[in-house]
């Protein structure tokens, strides 16, 4: 199994996310965000932090990076999993390759603290806690949009005590049919006992138990 | 190739709500400036752009606008000024 993490100017939670990979047994790399040779992997990762500084927007300039660009295809291909963490989030709603946007929390504040999120997805505790670091998690969308994500089941998480004004408590979405996953907490924050919190690794046992199962079916 | 220099200012669209912009008019109540004001916040670029005319010059603005400065999902844009240099 071998996971892919994109780097940008300013991403911070690149180091926490390859820990969380390593503990499951992943081979894994960090990618530049000027590389384009993204076929290799069988799972990328879009960190948390500030890409070029979150300048304009959050994720705004990094939906314009060569290796962005070259998601597109990896999902078009249906080579892997694509997994956006808060700033990756904020770029996988940006570059439109999951609905709506994300926006200024409501109280203007940058809310870091742990929440409890309800989970939609078999196989998962119904409820779990996971922690939030943002400044821009306000989850956005039309009317149509969300009509469109409700009938497509793609709420993955929602906030049970709604921190930032997302609109129907969403926290994070999972586009099933392209295999992405868009989420503004942080399971990687959540996978050694030192932190406090390891809830996480629900998360990384679903992608494994996902890719473990796709990697048996193909040998 | 002709060149003009332009000022955009982008803001959320009505109906979006504004949280700065919010925080911003509470101030202004309780100060006792200014009992609503209705402050709305936004950003503001100024950029050259130049075209072999004025309508390739506006099209190429207006892409950067779409594509760069603004997001449509949530924001809108407004070209300011536009003047050839």
């Amino acid at each position: 199994m071998k996971a892919g993490i994109i780097v940008f100017p300013g991403t911070n939670c690149d180091i926490d996310t390859e820990k969380a990979c390593k503990y499951f047994g992943w081979e894994t790399e960090f990618i530049w965000h000027d590389d384009t040779e993204l076929n290799k992997y069988d799972i990328i990762f879009l960190p948390g932090g500030f890409s070029y500084g979150d300048y304009i927007r959050a994720g705004r300039l990094a939906k314009f990076s060569p290796a962005v660009m070259s998601l597109k295809d990896y999902v078009k291909t249906k080579r892997g999993f694509l997994v956006g963490i808060c700033n990756g989030f904020q770029i996988l709603c940006e570059t439109k390759l999951l609905p709506g946007i994300l926006s200024t929390n409501t109280n203007t504040k940058f809310i870091c603290e742990e929440v409890e999120l309800e989970v939609n997805h078999d196989g998962f505790p119904k409820s779990v806690k996971f922690a939030i670091a943002h400044g821009e998690g306000r989850y956005i969308a039309d009317e149509q949009t969300l009509q469109g994500i409700q009938a497509k089941n793609m709420i993955f998480l929602r906030y049970k005590n709604n921190p930032n004004g997302s609109v129907l408590d969403i926290a994070g979405l999972y586009d099933k049919e392209n295999r992405i996953i868009g989420m503004m907490p942080h399971p990687e924050r959540g996978v050694f006992s030192e932190t406090g919190n390891i809830d996480g690794k629900y998360f990384f046992e679903m992608l494994n138990k996902a890719l473990t199962k796709e990697t048996v079916a193909a040998t | 190739m002709k060149k003009y220099k332009a000022d955009i200012i982008v803001t959320l669209k009505k109906g979006v709500r504004d949280p700065q912009g919010a925080a911003v008019d509470t101030v202004l109540k309780r100060t006792g400036i200014q009992e609503i004001a209705q402050v709305q916040t936004g950003k503001f670029f100024t950029l050259d752009v130049t075209g072999s005319d004025e309508t390739n010059a506006k099209a190429k603005l207006d892409t950067i606008c779409r594509e760069v400065l603004s997001n449509p999902v949530l924001e809108s844009y407004k070209v300011e000024r536009f003047v050839e240099l």
